[in-house]
């Protein structure tokens, strides 16, 4: 019997969906620009014309939130894959080859996580210049760097108990080389409890930008990024709390669904393992 | 006799850390007194529990300190940039950039000024901070307090939810108690902390959301500012309040998560039909009986986030106004004063990696089932 996923998680999911597609669309759907101020209509509140209300300046907070999600998503997305290809990679390779290899990696990734992430953050920031694209660039770095440790102990645990089954050791014994192995036999078994993972790991690469966004440190202000507003809306809680409040739960949404979608999936798949 | 002292090692141990801690209450020894007497008690009791290991993990430790300080020393010299500049600004002269460099030891080779600074490490001197012109190890041993606090305060509010939630969670696994529980600790698991941090601020210190004409909210607690413990204690524990509770939720569910998942497989074990056999009362069983065994991964864990917490911290001090370290080195960034950084990075860093091995200490020390095997996770 096939378990089922439940309503909540398709609606997560199409929640994501919508978010994406709003995300890269932003350009050509019909949402204002957020960069333009609308006259007499500072700290308004939420209204027809402007749904999510609008900022100290009277930017629309509708549009800057939408605009906000192609920086969170992009960083999150990208530093999600390469994290999760470098981090799987090594995890593999350190689960399933001899006990030196084995152990020199662990040694080498437990010392990554040494330097509280955060902490590490910061002073990686000092390097970087008012260029945005050289900021993404050191942004999306720092994040792989901080996500390849826990990917690959994830991995390296999952493969570690696949490598001891009866039909890996059947592919060796019929001449298959540790390649192919790796990819054909153990990878397929990996696979889904690291695509969870992911999920999960991108909710988290979301949490830091943000972060990182409202210490003022992400991408520089034209962009709108949902850190900063959430910050620059604190100087108006007490009369236009709406400035802070919808990229609060917006963001409060999205990372509540990705790690929702990210928990259902690991019970789909693994039910014992559905731990954390 | 040597027996003897290794059975009642657990209560020795224990007896010596609230000693301690009582210790520091009364008399507020400088923390890094405090921090060293902890650090003796837990070296000594894995010492006698048992030796070998004790020695191990000592000598594996020591590479990994030296590690970080040099890619902590690595990276701040490899910065883009003249700190001289930085420090003169842009319209100094050559003459006064080079004395300046001279000063700063920058014009000597990487290792011999990579050893110039261990050096003086090690003997507590963290050099002298560019922008604030103060000694970096005075500012950051001020500046730890109010840190060491908010994350002290909220390890305690965490384990305050998470313990009882968790044994309840454990208990009616699979009802809708269980579920609700989970869903809500998943939310707050979901909130990253300076979320959380400014939606407390909204609704409970500036009165919230005004609805046609009515406050949804409360006016109850301070949003920022930090009062020292010894200035009023009262309202030192109402400031830090918000602070605390911002950090300690997203701990709470995971603390929570795991300990009902460890309160599961307990409740399975034989042992618990005995208790429940005997007569003995729920709450006793769960409590008395259950609670102890399925404790330890969470004991690990809090171990573990003691280096999330403190990245949390750094958000928290930020947005509440609290001087400490978090926001020293957001300072030392912000201003770009690269020894402050330095300093900082490398005694939270130093730090975390004491606090790891001195959890591992204990658990040998307070837990005779570990003795003779390897303790924990990690290698």
């Amino acid at each position: 019997m096939r378990k089922r996923l439940g309503f909540i998680f398709w609606l997560a999911v199409a929640y994501l969906v919508v978010l994406a597609l709003a995300a890269v669309f932003a350009d050509v759907l019909p949402i204002k620009d957020p960069a333009e101020t609308f006259p007499g209509t500072s700290k308004q509140g939420p209204s027809l014309t402007h749904w999510f209300g609008n900022d100290g300046v009277g930017r629309d907070v509708f549009s800057r939130v939408i605009y906000g999600a192609q920086v969170s998503l992009v960083i999150s997305t990208v530093g999600t894959v390469l994290a999760l290809v470098i981090g799987g990679l090594l995890g593999m390779v350190s689960g399933y080859f001899s006990s030196r290899v084995d152990r020199w990696l662990t040694a080498t990734l437990n010392a990554t996580l040494v330097i509280p992430p955060l902490i590490l953050f910061l002073a990686l920031v000092l390097f970087l210049d008012g260029e945005a694209k050289r900021r993404i660039f050191i942004l999306v770095f720092t994040f792989v760097l901080l996500s390849i440790a826990p990917i690959a102990r994830v991995v390296r645990a999952a493969t570690l108990s696949w490598a001891g089954q009866d039909f890996v050791l059947a592919a060796r014994t019929l001449g298959a080389r540790d390649g192919r192995v790796l990819f054909r036999e153990i990878l397929p078994n990996v696979a889904p409890s690291f695509v969870s993972y992911s999920l999960i790991i991108m909710a988290g690469l979301i949490v830091v930008e943000g972060s990182v966004a409202f210490l003022g440190l992400s991408v520089p202000p034209p962009t709108p990024t949902w850190g900063d507003m959430i910050n620059k809306g604190r100087t108006n809680l007490d009369v236009a709390a709406h400035i802070s409040l919808m990229p609060a739960i917006v963001m409060f949404v999205t990372v509540l669904a990705l790690n929702f979608v990210g928990d259902k999936l690991q019970q789909y798949f693994e039910p014992r393992e559905s731990v954390l | 006799m040597k027996q003897a002292v290794r059975d009642q090692l657990g209560r020795i141990v224990a007896v010596a850390l609230l000693a301690t801690i009582a210790w520091a209450w009364f008399w507020r020894p400088p923390f890094s007194w405090t921090f060293g007497v902890f650090v003796l008690i837990g070296t000594v009791g894995a010492g006698i529990a048992d030796g070998r290991y004790a020695l191990r993990r000592i000598a594996g430790v020591i590479p990994v300190l030296v590690g970080v300080s040099f890619v902590v020393f690595a990276l701040m010299a490899s910065l883009p940039g003249d700190p001289a500049i930085n420090i003169l600004g842009p319209a100094a002269t050559a003459d006064q950039i080079a004395i300046v460099r001279t000063e700063l030891g920058l014009d000597e080779p990487f290792f011999n000024r990579y050893g110039n600074w261990l050096g003086g490490v090690l003997t507590g001197d963290l050099g002298t901070s560019i922008v604030l012109r103060e000694d970096v190890a005075d500012g950051i041993s001020r500046s730890m307090t109010p840190t060491l606090q908010i994350m002290a305060y909220s390890v305690v509010i965490a384990l305050g939810f998470a313990i009882p939630l968790g044994i309840w969670a454990g208990y009616r696994q699979g009802t809708k108690t269980d579920g609700t529980i989970n869903n809500v600790m998943l939310g707050f698991l979901a909130t990253p902390n300076f979320v959380l941090a400014v939606m407390l601020v909204l609704f409970l210190s500036i009165g919230g959301l005004s609805v046609a004409g009515n406050e949804i909210g409360f006016r109850v607690l301070p949003a920022a500012r930090y009062v020292p413990l010894g200035e009023d204690v009262v309202l030192h524990f109402k400031h830090m309040l918000l602070p605390s509770l911002a950090l300690a939720m997203g701990q709470a569910a995971v603390f929570m998560r795991l300990l009902r998942s460890d309160m599961i497989a307990t409740l399975r074990l034989p042992f618990i039909d005995l208790a429940r056999s005997k007569g003995l009362p729920t709450r006793r069983i769960l409590w008395r009986h259950a609670l102890r065994p399925s404790s330890f991964t969470l004991l690990t864990v809090v171990g573990l986030t003691v280096g999330l917490l403190i990245g949390g911290a750094l958000i928290v001090e930020f947005i509440f106004t609290i001087p400490g370290v978090g926001a020293y080195i957001f300072l030392g960034v912000t201003q770009r004063d690269f020894i402050a950084v330095q300093g900082g990075v490398l005694v939270i860093s130093t730090l975390y990696i004491v606090v790891l091995t001195m959890s591992d200490f204990l658990y040998l020390a307070l837990d005779p089932r570990l003795r003779g095997r390897e303790v924990g996770a990690r290698a």
